[in-house]
Protein backbone atom coordinates (compact mmCIF):
# COMPACT_ATOMS: atom_id res chain seq x y z
CA UNK A 1 0.00 0.00 0.00
CA UNK A 2 1.52 3.31 -0.82
CA UNK A 3 2.60 5.76 2.10
CA UNK A 4 -0.49 8.17 -0.16
CA UNK A 5 -3.31 6.03 0.54
CA UNK A 6 -2.33 4.88 4.33
CA UNK A 7 -2.22 8.81 4.78
CA UNK A 8 -5.59 9.23 3.16
CA UNK A 9 -6.92 6.23 5.47
CA UNK A 10 -6.05 8.17 8.45
CA UNK A 11 -7.66 11.43 7.17
CA UNK A 12 -10.87 9.95 6.67
CA UNK A 13 -10.44 8.57 9.97
CA UNK A 14 -9.69 11.23 11.97
CA UNK A 15 -12.69 13.36 10.08
CA UNK A 16 -15.16 10.53 11.61
CA UNK A 17 -13.93 10.78 14.32
CA UNK A 18 -13.87 14.21 14.89
CA UNK A 19 -17.03 14.71 13.51
CA UNK A 20 -18.25 11.95 16.51
CA UNK A 21 -16.54 14.15 19.11
CA UNK A 22 -18.65 17.15 17.84
CA UNK A 23 -22.15 14.97 17.80
CA UNK A 24 -21.15 13.44 20.88
CA UNK A 25 -20.52 17.09 22.76
CA UNK A 26 -23.19 18.28 21.49
CA UNK A 27 -25.30 15.62 22.52
CA UNK A 28 -24.14 14.99 26.03
CA UNK A 29 -22.70 18.23 27.21
CA UNK A 30 -26.00 20.35 28.17
CA UNK A 31 -26.66 16.95 30.74
CA UNK A 32 -23.42 17.45 32.40
CA UNK A 33 -24.30 21.00 32.79
CA UNK A 34 -27.18 20.10 34.48
CA UNK A 35 -25.65 17.87 36.75
CA UNK A 36 -22.92 20.01 37.09
CA UNK A 37 -25.34 23.26 38.24
CA UNK A 38 -27.19 20.80 40.45
CA UNK A 39 -24.04 20.02 42.54
CA UNK A 40 -22.54 23.28 42.34
CA UNK A 41 -22.21 25.60 45.57
CA UNK A 42 -22.98 28.92 44.23
CA UNK A 43 -26.41 30.58 43.39
CA UNK A 44 -26.21 29.66 39.72
CA UNK A 45 -23.27 28.12 37.74
CA UNK A 46 -20.74 30.79 36.83
CA UNK A 47 -17.69 30.37 35.15
CA UNK A 48 -15.51 29.67 36.75
CA UNK A 49 -17.25 27.45 38.60
CA UNK A 50 -17.25 28.14 42.63
CA UNK A 51 -17.20 24.35 43.93
CA UNK A 52 -18.96 21.03 44.52
CA UNK A 53 -21.72 20.60 47.81
CA UNK A 54 -24.95 18.70 48.18
CA UNK A 55 -26.75 21.69 49.00
CA UNK A 56 -29.08 21.67 45.97
CA UNK A 57 -30.16 18.26 46.29
CA UNK A 58 -31.02 18.40 49.81
CA UNK A 59 -33.41 22.05 48.53
CA UNK A 60 -35.20 19.43 46.35
CA UNK A 61 -35.87 17.15 48.59
CA UNK A 62 -37.09 19.97 50.35
CA UNK A 63 -38.75 21.66 47.71
CA UNK A 64 -42.48 21.13 47.33
CA UNK A 65 -42.89 22.52 44.00
CA UNK A 66 -39.93 19.92 42.32
CA UNK A 67 -40.22 16.95 44.63
CA UNK A 68 -44.15 16.90 44.12
CA UNK A 69 -43.72 17.02 40.45
CA UNK A 70 -40.80 14.27 40.26
CA UNK A 71 -43.33 12.07 42.67
CA UNK A 72 -46.37 12.73 40.14
CA UNK A 73 -44.96 12.10 37.14
CA UNK A 74 -43.20 9.00 38.36
CA UNK A 75 -46.61 7.77 39.64
CA UNK A 76 -48.03 8.97 36.58
CA UNK A 77 -45.51 6.92 34.19
CA UNK A 78 -46.09 3.76 36.52
CA UNK A 79 -49.45 3.60 35.99
CA UNK A 80 -49.51 4.57 32.15
CA UNK A 81 -47.01 1.59 32.02
CA UNK A 82 -49.04 -0.84 33.41
CA UNK A 83 -51.97 0.61 31.23
CA UNK A 84 -49.91 0.62 28.33
CA UNK A 85 -48.04 -2.76 28.19
CA UNK A 86 -51.05 -4.68 28.96
CA UNK A 87 -53.61 -2.67 26.07
CA UNK A 88 -50.12 -2.71 23.66
CA UNK A 89 -49.01 -6.07 23.93
CA UNK A 90 -52.23 -7.50 23.42
CA UNK A 91 -52.64 -5.66 20.44
CA UNK A 92 -49.26 -6.60 18.90
CA UNK A 93 -50.37 -10.30 19.49
CA UNK A 94 -53.64 -9.54 17.57
CA UNK A 95 -51.48 -7.37 14.80
CA UNK A 96 -49.02 -10.07 14.33
CA UNK A 97 -51.12 -13.65 14.78
CA UNK A 98 -54.19 -12.70 13.21
CA UNK A 99 -54.82 -12.51 9.55
CA UNK A 100 -58.08 -10.65 9.78
CA UNK A 101 -58.62 -7.87 7.04
CA UNK A 102 -57.59 -4.61 8.02
CA UNK A 103 -54.94 -5.51 10.28
CA UNK A 104 -52.16 -3.44 8.49
CA UNK A 105 -54.49 -0.63 8.70
CA UNK A 106 -54.81 -0.93 12.64
CA UNK A 107 -51.17 -1.09 12.87
CA UNK A 108 -50.50 1.91 11.10
CA UNK A 109 -53.25 3.53 13.30
CA UNK A 110 -51.32 2.40 16.82
CA UNK A 111 -48.43 3.51 15.26
CA UNK A 112 -49.61 7.12 14.31
CA UNK A 113 -49.21 8.99 17.75
CA UNK A 114 -45.46 9.11 16.92
CA UNK A 115 -46.14 11.16 13.86
CA UNK A 116 -48.46 13.68 15.46
CA UNK A 117 -47.57 16.71 16.56
CA UNK A 118 -47.18 16.39 20.51
CA UNK A 119 -49.14 19.50 20.78
CA UNK A 120 -51.53 18.67 17.63
CA UNK A 121 -52.78 15.62 20.08
CA UNK A 122 -52.73 17.58 23.17
CA UNK A 123 -54.79 20.16 22.08
CA UNK A 124 -57.30 17.95 20.18
CA UNK A 125 -57.62 16.14 23.47
CA UNK A 126 -57.99 18.88 25.31
CA UNK A 127 -61.13 20.30 22.76
CA UNK A 128 -62.35 16.42 23.09
CA UNK A 129 -62.61 16.61 26.79
CA UNK A 130 -63.80 20.24 27.06
CA UNK A 131 -66.52 19.95 24.32
CA UNK A 132 -67.93 16.98 25.35
CA UNK A 133 -67.85 17.78 28.92
CA UNK A 134 -67.24 14.29 30.71
CA UNK A 135 -65.10 15.60 33.99
CA UNK A 136 -62.16 14.60 32.07
CA UNK A 137 -60.65 17.94 31.05
CA UNK A 138 -57.65 18.89 33.30
CA UNK A 139 -58.07 15.47 35.16
CA UNK A 140 -55.82 13.15 36.00
CA UNK A 141 -57.77 10.11 34.39
CA UNK A 142 -57.71 12.75 31.01
CA UNK A 143 -53.72 12.80 31.45
CA UNK A 144 -53.32 9.21 31.79
CA UNK A 145 -55.25 8.88 28.74
CA UNK A 146 -53.06 11.11 26.91
CA UNK A 147 -50.18 9.22 27.93
CA UNK A 148 -51.19 6.24 26.95
CA UNK A 149 -52.25 7.12 23.65
CA UNK A 150 -48.19 8.43 22.98
CA UNK A 151 -46.83 5.38 25.29
CA UNK A 152 -48.30 2.36 23.15
CA UNK A 153 -46.49 2.99 19.69
CA UNK A 154 -43.78 1.42 21.63
CA UNK A 155 -44.58 -1.10 23.45
CA UNK A 156 -46.29 -2.37 19.91
CA UNK A 157 -43.56 -1.94 18.22
CA UNK A 158 -41.19 -3.61 20.10
CA UNK A 159 -43.43 -6.29 21.21
CA UNK A 160 -44.67 -6.90 17.46
CA UNK A 161 -40.84 -7.09 16.70
CA UNK A 162 -40.36 -10.18 19.33
CA UNK A 163 -43.05 -12.00 17.84
CA UNK A 164 -42.08 -11.46 14.68
CA UNK A 165 -38.56 -13.05 15.71
CA UNK A 166 -40.06 -15.63 17.30
CA UNK A 167 -40.36 -19.52 15.80
CA UNK A 168 -44.08 -20.50 15.85
CA UNK A 169 -43.19 -23.87 15.47
CA UNK A 170 -42.35 -23.79 18.99
CA UNK A 171 -46.16 -23.16 19.92
CA UNK A 172 -47.46 -25.27 17.34
CA UNK A 173 -45.05 -28.57 18.68
CA UNK A 174 -46.87 -27.59 22.24
CA UNK A 175 -50.27 -27.44 20.90
CA UNK A 176 -49.21 -31.47 19.31
CA UNK A 177 -48.53 -32.37 22.20
CA UNK A 178 -51.69 -31.66 23.71
CA UNK A 179 -51.48 -27.85 25.20
CA UNK A 180 -54.28 -26.24 24.83
CA UNK A 181 -54.04 -22.64 22.85
CA UNK A 182 -53.75 -20.66 25.98
CA UNK A 183 -51.39 -22.88 27.84
CA UNK A 184 -49.15 -22.75 24.52
CA UNK A 185 -49.23 -19.31 24.94
CA UNK A 186 -48.53 -18.66 27.88
CA UNK A 187 -46.34 -21.56 28.33
CA UNK A 188 -43.98 -21.44 25.48
CA UNK A 189 -44.39 -17.94 23.85
CA UNK A 190 -44.96 -15.85 26.61
CA UNK A 191 -41.00 -16.61 28.24
CA UNK A 192 -39.80 -16.11 24.72
CA UNK A 193 -41.33 -12.65 24.14
CA UNK A 194 -41.36 -11.47 27.32
CA UNK A 195 -37.87 -9.60 26.88
CA UNK A 196 -39.80 -7.52 24.39
CA UNK A 197 -42.77 -6.70 26.55
CA UNK A 198 -40.71 -5.55 29.29
CA UNK A 199 -38.41 -3.62 27.29
CA UNK A 200 -41.31 -1.89 25.29
CA UNK A 201 -42.73 -0.97 28.94
CA UNK A 202 -39.33 0.47 30.35
CA UNK A 203 -39.79 2.57 26.64
CA UNK A 204 -43.45 3.65 27.53
CA UNK A 205 -41.81 4.54 31.60
CA UNK A 206 -39.66 6.90 30.46
CA UNK A 207 -41.75 8.53 27.44
CA UNK A 208 -44.29 9.07 29.61
CA UNK A 209 -42.30 10.44 32.59
CA UNK A 210 -40.20 12.81 29.97
CA UNK A 211 -43.55 13.88 28.15
CA UNK A 212 -44.19 17.73 27.41
CA UNK A 213 -46.16 18.21 24.54
CA UNK A 214 -49.58 16.29 25.42
CA UNK A 215 -49.17 17.12 29.09
CA UNK A 216 -49.06 20.99 28.31
CA UNK A 217 -52.57 21.48 27.94
CA UNK A 218 -53.82 19.06 30.60
CA UNK A 219 -51.44 20.01 33.80
CA UNK A 220 -53.49 22.31 36.45
CA UNK A 221 -51.16 23.51 39.79
CA UNK A 222 -52.60 19.73 41.37
CA UNK A 223 -51.77 17.80 38.40
CA UNK A 224 -48.13 19.06 37.13
CA UNK A 225 -45.67 16.50 35.99
CA UNK A 226 -41.81 17.12 36.21
CA UNK A 227 -41.76 18.59 32.64
CA UNK A 228 -44.18 20.96 32.94
CA UNK A 229 -42.83 22.56 36.47
CA UNK A 230 -39.65 22.92 35.19
CA UNK A 231 -40.61 24.38 31.83
CA UNK A 232 -42.65 26.69 34.41
CA UNK A 233 -39.30 27.77 36.48
CA UNK A 234 -37.17 27.62 33.46
CA UNK A 235 -39.31 30.80 31.92
CA UNK A 236 -38.11 32.81 34.18
CA UNK A 237 -34.91 31.55 35.95
CA UNK A 238 -32.16 29.14 36.62
CA UNK A 239 -33.11 27.66 39.54
CA UNK A 240 -30.26 24.88 40.69
CA UNK A 241 -32.89 23.14 42.85
CA UNK A 242 -34.32 22.70 39.26
CA UNK A 243 -31.08 20.95 37.66
CA UNK A 244 -31.46 18.67 41.06
CA UNK A 245 -34.63 17.68 39.92
CA UNK A 246 -33.05 17.01 36.49
CA UNK A 247 -29.91 14.86 38.19
CA UNK A 248 -32.47 12.06 39.29
CA UNK A 249 -34.89 12.71 36.00
CA UNK A 250 -30.80 11.64 34.30
CA UNK A 251 -29.95 8.63 36.88
CA UNK A 252 -33.91 7.26 35.63
CA UNK A 253 -33.01 7.36 32.05
CA UNK A 254 -29.79 6.26 32.09
CA UNK A 255 -31.19 3.46 34.40
CA UNK A 256 -33.69 2.37 31.82
CA UNK A 257 -30.99 2.45 28.94
CA UNK A 258 -29.23 0.28 30.47
CA UNK A 259 -31.92 -2.28 31.44
CA UNK A 260 -33.31 -2.02 28.01
CA UNK A 261 -29.68 -2.84 26.40
CA UNK A 262 -30.14 -5.88 28.82
CA UNK A 263 -33.25 -7.01 27.18
CA UNK A 264 -33.10 -6.50 23.88
CA UNK A 265 -30.36 -6.19 21.23
CA UNK A 266 -29.36 -2.63 20.52
CA UNK A 267 -27.35 -3.42 17.45
CA UNK A 268 -29.53 -4.68 15.67
CA UNK A 269 -32.45 -1.88 16.69
CA UNK A 270 -31.67 1.20 14.25
CA UNK A 271 -34.22 4.13 13.37
CA UNK A 272 -36.73 5.37 15.63
CA UNK A 273 -39.77 2.33 14.66
CA UNK A 274 -38.61 -0.69 16.50
CA UNK A 275 -39.28 -3.00 13.88
CA UNK B 1 -84.28 -26.60 19.43
CA UNK B 2 -84.28 -23.42 18.39
CA UNK B 3 -82.45 -21.69 21.06
CA UNK B 4 -79.34 -24.83 20.97
CA UNK B 5 -78.94 -23.68 17.99
CA UNK B 6 -79.05 -20.08 18.31
CA UNK B 7 -76.46 -20.93 20.93
CA UNK B 8 -74.31 -23.35 18.74
CA UNK B 9 -73.91 -20.38 16.00
CA UNK B 10 -73.18 -17.62 18.71
CA UNK B 11 -70.45 -20.04 20.01
CA UNK B 12 -68.66 -20.60 16.49
CA UNK B 13 -69.44 -16.67 16.10
CA UNK B 14 -67.53 -16.52 18.83
CA UNK B 15 -64.57 -18.72 18.69
CA UNK B 16 -64.09 -17.86 14.90
CA UNK B 17 -63.86 -13.78 15.83
CA UNK B 18 -61.92 -14.52 19.65
CA UNK B 19 -59.23 -12.56 19.13
CA UNK B 20 -60.44 -9.65 17.93
CA UNK B 21 -61.31 -9.67 21.82
CA UNK B 22 -57.46 -9.08 22.17
CA UNK B 23 -57.30 -5.95 20.38
CA UNK B 24 -60.90 -4.38 21.20
CA UNK B 25 -59.47 -2.41 24.09
CA UNK B 26 -56.81 -0.69 22.44
CA UNK B 27 -59.06 -0.24 19.61
CA UNK B 28 -61.55 1.39 21.57
CA UNK B 29 -59.54 4.13 23.39
CA UNK B 30 -58.25 4.83 20.04
CA UNK B 31 -61.60 5.55 18.35
CA UNK B 32 -62.72 7.41 21.22
CA UNK B 33 -59.53 9.21 22.06
CA UNK B 34 -57.57 9.88 18.71
CA UNK B 35 -59.59 9.92 15.82
CA UNK B 36 -62.68 11.42 17.06
CA UNK B 37 -60.82 14.21 18.95
CA UNK B 38 -58.17 14.54 15.90
CA UNK B 39 -61.22 14.52 13.44
CA UNK B 40 -63.32 17.60 15.53
CA UNK B 41 -60.23 19.13 15.56
CA UNK B 42 -60.30 19.28 11.81
CA UNK B 43 -63.90 20.09 12.28
CA UNK B 44 -63.12 22.92 14.58
CA UNK B 45 -60.94 24.60 12.38
CA UNK B 46 -63.34 25.05 9.43
CA UNK B 47 -66.20 26.18 11.21
CA UNK B 48 -67.27 29.84 11.26
CA UNK B 49 -64.34 31.87 14.10
CA UNK B 50 -66.16 32.73 17.11
CA UNK B 51 -63.82 34.16 20.30
CA UNK B 52 -64.61 32.56 23.40
CA UNK B 53 -66.91 29.78 21.80
CA UNK B 54 -65.89 26.11 21.36
CA UNK B 55 -69.32 24.47 20.69
CA UNK B 56 -70.13 23.84 16.95
CA UNK B 57 -71.45 27.19 14.89
CA UNK B 58 -72.20 24.89 11.94
CA UNK B 59 -71.23 26.95 9.45
CA UNK B 60 -68.65 26.10 6.87
CA UNK B 61 -65.48 28.53 6.19
CA UNK B 62 -62.02 28.96 5.47
CA UNK B 63 -61.87 32.11 7.22
CA UNK B 64 -59.33 31.04 9.43
CA UNK B 65 -57.04 29.71 6.58
CA UNK B 66 -57.67 32.72 4.70
CA UNK B 67 -56.61 34.73 8.04
CA UNK B 68 -53.27 32.47 8.63
CA UNK B 69 -52.29 33.59 4.52
CA UNK B 70 -53.38 36.88 4.79
CA UNK B 71 -52.07 38.14 8.33
CA UNK B 72 -48.17 38.33 8.16
CA UNK B 73 -47.78 37.48 11.35
CA UNK B 74 -48.98 34.33 11.34
CA UNK B 75 -47.68 33.84 7.79
CA UNK B 76 -44.14 34.89 8.86
CA UNK B 77 -44.39 32.35 11.95
CA UNK B 78 -45.41 29.45 9.09
CA UNK B 79 -41.69 30.73 7.43
CA UNK B 80 -40.08 30.94 10.20
CA UNK B 81 -41.42 27.27 11.43
CA UNK B 82 -40.38 25.93 8.05
CA UNK B 83 -36.91 27.39 7.26
CA UNK B 84 -35.88 26.65 10.84
CA UNK B 85 -37.06 22.80 10.49
CA UNK B 86 -35.17 22.79 7.12
CA UNK B 87 -31.63 24.60 8.39
CA UNK B 88 -32.45 21.68 11.75
CA UNK B 89 -32.46 19.03 9.40
CA UNK B 90 -29.22 19.64 7.25
CA UNK B 91 -27.05 20.76 10.39
CA UNK B 92 -27.79 17.53 12.11
CA UNK B 93 -27.27 15.79 8.72
CA UNK B 94 -23.67 17.01 8.50
CA UNK B 95 -23.35 16.76 12.35
CA UNK B 96 -25.42 13.38 13.11
CA UNK B 97 -23.01 11.42 9.39
CA UNK B 98 -20.12 10.62 11.27
CA UNK B 99 -21.11 9.49 15.05
CA UNK B 100 -23.59 6.95 13.07
CA UNK B 101 -20.95 5.93 10.67
CA UNK B 102 -18.92 5.46 13.34
CA UNK B 103 -21.51 3.60 15.42
CA UNK B 104 -22.35 1.50 12.38
CA UNK B 105 -18.30 0.24 11.67
CA UNK B 106 -17.64 -0.44 15.57
CA UNK B 107 -17.96 -4.06 15.41
CA UNK B 108 -16.93 -4.12 19.16
CA UNK B 109 -20.40 -5.63 20.94
CA UNK B 110 -19.40 -3.28 24.18
CA UNK B 111 -18.56 -0.45 22.42
CA UNK B 112 -21.37 -0.34 20.33
CA UNK B 113 -23.61 -0.93 23.13
CA UNK B 114 -22.30 2.09 25.11
CA UNK B 115 -22.27 4.09 22.14
CA UNK B 116 -25.48 3.22 21.75
CA UNK B 117 -26.86 3.70 25.11
CA UNK B 118 -25.48 7.23 25.05
CA UNK B 119 -27.14 7.92 22.19
CA UNK B 120 -30.82 6.58 23.71
CA UNK B 121 -29.99 8.55 26.41
CA UNK B 122 -29.46 11.69 24.65
CA UNK B 123 -32.59 11.06 22.93
CA UNK B 124 -35.50 9.69 25.60
CA UNK B 125 -34.16 12.55 28.16
CA UNK B 126 -36.91 14.99 28.82
CA UNK B 127 -36.04 17.90 26.68
CA UNK B 128 -36.99 20.47 29.33
CA UNK B 129 -33.71 19.15 31.37
CA UNK B 130 -31.54 19.24 28.46
CA UNK B 131 -32.34 23.02 27.32
CA UNK B 132 -31.74 23.77 30.75
CA UNK B 133 -28.09 22.63 29.89
CA UNK B 134 -28.26 24.27 26.59
CA UNK B 135 -29.36 28.01 28.37
CA UNK B 136 -27.00 27.46 31.49
CA UNK B 137 -24.90 26.93 28.35
CA UNK B 138 -25.53 29.92 26.37
CA UNK B 139 -27.33 32.76 28.40
CA UNK B 140 -26.15 36.38 28.65
CA UNK B 141 -24.72 35.72 32.04
CA UNK B 142 -24.12 31.85 31.01
CA UNK B 143 -21.02 30.07 30.65
CA UNK B 144 -19.69 30.73 27.22
CA UNK B 145 -20.74 34.76 27.83
CA UNK B 146 -18.63 34.44 31.01
CA UNK B 147 -15.61 32.20 29.92
CA UNK B 148 -15.15 35.15 26.80
CA UNK B 149 -15.69 37.78 29.28
CA UNK B 150 -13.63 36.29 31.83
CA UNK B 151 -10.75 36.24 29.41
CA UNK B 152 -11.39 39.55 27.97
CA UNK B 153 -11.90 38.24 24.50
CA UNK B 154 -15.22 40.25 24.45
CA UNK B 155 -16.71 43.15 26.56
CA UNK B 156 -20.28 42.70 26.14
CA UNK B 157 -22.38 39.08 26.23
CA UNK B 158 -23.03 37.96 22.56
CA UNK B 159 -26.82 37.26 21.77
CA UNK B 160 -25.89 32.73 21.63
CA UNK B 161 -30.40 32.22 22.69
CA UNK B 162 -33.56 34.33 22.64
CA UNK B 163 -32.99 34.70 19.09
CA UNK B 164 -33.26 32.93 16.03
CA UNK B 165 -29.66 30.87 16.69
CA UNK B 166 -30.85 30.14 19.96
CA UNK B 167 -33.81 27.70 18.90
CA UNK B 168 -31.65 26.31 15.81
CA UNK B 169 -29.31 24.95 18.09
CA UNK B 170 -31.75 23.80 20.51
CA UNK B 171 -33.56 22.29 17.61
CA UNK B 172 -30.01 20.41 16.27
CA UNK B 173 -29.87 19.45 19.98
CA UNK B 174 -33.14 17.81 19.99
CA UNK B 175 -33.45 16.24 16.76
CA UNK B 176 -29.63 14.79 16.63
CA UNK B 177 -30.48 11.27 18.10
CA UNK B 178 -33.30 10.63 15.38
CA UNK B 179 -30.94 11.61 12.74
CA UNK B 180 -28.15 9.23 14.05
CA UNK B 181 -30.42 6.28 14.71
CA UNK B 182 -31.99 6.68 11.19
CA UNK B 183 -28.74 6.48 9.53
CA UNK B 184 -27.29 3.98 11.57
CA UNK B 185 -29.46 0.85 9.95
CA UNK B 186 -28.43 1.87 6.15
CA UNK B 187 -24.80 2.23 6.79
CA UNK B 188 -25.09 -1.00 8.92
CA UNK B 189 -26.56 -2.39 5.78
CA UNK B 190 -24.05 -1.65 2.89
CA UNK B 191 -22.37 -4.61 1.72
CA UNK B 192 -18.20 -4.40 2.79
CA UNK B 193 -17.54 -6.65 -0.39
CA UNK B 194 -18.77 -3.36 -2.57
CA UNK B 195 -16.95 -0.60 -0.77
CA UNK B 196 -13.33 -3.59 -1.49
CA UNK B 197 -14.60 -4.08 -4.91
CA UNK B 198 -14.29 -0.44 -5.67
CA UNK B 199 -10.90 -0.20 -3.45
CA UNK B 200 -8.90 -3.25 -5.73
CA UNK B 201 -10.59 -1.75 -8.92
CA UNK B 202 -8.10 1.50 -7.93
CA UNK B 203 -10.33 4.09 -5.57
CA UNK B 204 -8.71 5.69 -2.69
CA UNK B 205 -10.46 5.47 0.46
CA UNK B 206 -11.53 9.02 0.17
CA UNK B 207 -13.05 8.00 -3.05
CA UNK B 208 -14.57 4.97 -2.11
CA UNK B 209 -16.20 7.20 0.85
CA UNK B 210 -17.39 9.92 -1.39
CA UNK B 211 -18.32 7.54 -4.22
CA UNK B 212 -19.77 4.59 -2.83
CA UNK B 213 -20.62 4.96 0.70
CA UNK B 214 -22.14 8.08 1.09
CA UNK B 215 -24.22 7.31 -2.08
CA UNK B 216 -25.38 3.96 -1.16
CA UNK B 217 -26.66 5.92 2.08
CA UNK B 218 -29.07 8.14 0.32
CA UNK B 219 -31.98 6.29 1.44
CA UNK B 220 -30.96 6.68 5.15
CA UNK B 221 -30.17 10.44 4.88
CA UNK B 222 -33.48 11.66 3.01
CA UNK B 223 -35.17 9.31 5.74
CA UNK B 224 -33.56 11.24 8.20
CA UNK B 225 -33.71 14.97 7.19
CA UNK B 226 -37.58 14.38 6.71
CA UNK B 227 -37.85 12.86 10.10
CA UNK B 228 -36.09 15.24 11.89
CA UNK B 229 -38.10 18.13 9.22
CA UNK B 230 -41.41 16.52 11.01
CA UNK B 231 -40.19 16.47 14.66
CA UNK B 232 -38.06 20.12 14.08
CA UNK B 233 -41.54 21.64 13.06
CA UNK B 234 -44.24 20.43 15.67
CA UNK B 235 -41.43 21.22 18.77
CA UNK B 236 -42.81 23.58 20.92
CA UNK B 237 -40.95 23.52 24.03
CA UNK B 238 -37.65 24.04 22.12
CA UNK B 239 -38.69 27.71 20.46
CA UNK B 240 -40.88 28.45 23.72
CA UNK B 241 -37.29 28.44 25.77
CA UNK B 242 -34.70 29.14 23.23
CA UNK B 243 -36.29 31.80 21.47
CA UNK B 244 -37.84 33.62 25.02
CA UNK B 245 -41.14 33.91 22.95
CA UNK B 246 -39.39 36.48 20.28
CA UNK B 247 -39.22 33.59 17.83
CA UNK B 248 -43.06 32.93 16.66
CA UNK B 249 -43.19 29.70 14.94
CA UNK B 250 -46.48 27.90 14.67
CA UNK B 251 -46.53 25.60 17.78
CA UNK B 252 -46.38 28.73 19.96
CA UNK B 253 -49.44 30.30 18.06
CA UNK B 254 -51.48 27.57 18.33
CA UNK B 255 -50.94 27.64 22.36
CA UNK B 256 -51.53 31.65 22.62
CA UNK B 257 -54.39 31.46 20.15
CA UNK B 258 -56.06 28.74 22.77
CA UNK B 259 -55.00 29.13 25.86
CA UNK B 260 -54.37 32.84 26.31
CA UNK B 261 -57.19 34.02 23.97
CA UNK B 262 -59.72 31.24 23.66
CA UNK B 263 -59.71 31.80 19.77
CA UNK B 264 -60.53 27.92 19.56
CA UNK B 265 -61.32 27.92 15.75
CA UNK B 266 -58.27 29.70 14.82
CA UNK B 267 -55.73 28.30 16.94
CA UNK B 268 -57.36 24.36 15.63
CA UNK B 269 -56.98 25.85 11.50
CA UNK B 270 -52.85 26.76 12.97
CA UNK B 271 -52.92 23.17 14.30
CA UNK B 272 -54.01 22.00 11.40
CA UNK B 273 -51.67 23.57 8.99
CA UNK B 274 -48.91 22.56 11.59
CA UNK B 275 -50.32 18.86 11.29
CA UNK B 276 -50.37 19.10 7.50
CA UNK B 277 -46.62 20.18 7.35
CA UNK B 278 -45.36 17.92 9.25
CA UNK B 279 -47.51 15.11 7.64
CA UNK B 280 -46.48 15.54 4.05
CA UNK B 281 -42.74 15.00 5.32
CA UNK B 282 -43.98 11.64 7.47
CA UNK B 283 -45.50 10.44 3.86
CA UNK B 284 -42.23 10.68 2.07
CA UNK B 285 -40.42 9.42 4.73
CA UNK B 286 -42.33 5.87 5.04
CA UNK B 287 -41.81 5.81 1.34
CA UNK B 288 -38.66 5.93 1.35
CA UNK B 289 -38.29 3.99 4.59
CA UNK B 290 -40.45 1.25 2.73
CA UNK B 291 -37.84 1.51 -0.02
CA UNK B 292 -34.74 0.68 2.21
CA UNK B 293 -36.68 -2.09 3.57
CA UNK B 294 -37.43 -3.64 0.00
CA UNK B 295 -34.11 -2.89 -1.10
CA UNK B 296 -32.06 -5.17 1.75
CA UNK B 297 -31.82 -8.45 1.99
Amino acid sequence: MSKKKLKEVNELGFLIKFGSGIALSILLIPVFIVVLTGLNSGDHLTFPPKGLSLRWIFAFFKSEEFLSAFLFSFGLALIVMALSTIFGTLAAIFITRFNFPGVQLLRALFLSPLILPGIVLGLALYIFYVSTDIGLARSYPGMVIAHMLVTMPYVIGTVSASLFNFDLNLEQAARSLGASPLTAFRKVTLPNISNGVMAGSVFAFIVSFGQFDVSLFMATPNNTPLPIALYWSLRYTFEPTAAAAGIFAIALVVISMLITSKLVNLQKFSGVKFD
Amino acid sequence: MDDTKDNKNFLKFFYTYRPVLLVLPALILFIIFFIIPVVSLFVLAFDKPVTGVLSLQGEWTFKSFIRIYNRSLYFNAAVTSVSLAALSSLITLVIGYPLAYLIAKTENVARNTFLMILVLCAMQLDMVIRLFGLMVLLGDNGLINGALMYFKIIEKPIGLMYNKLGVLIGLVQFSLPFMILSLIGIIRGISPAVVEASRSLGATPNQAFWKIIIPLSMPGILAGTLLVFAISISSYIVPALMGGWKVMVMPLHVYQQIAEMGKWQFGSAIAVVLFCTSLISVIVYQKVAIRIGGGRA
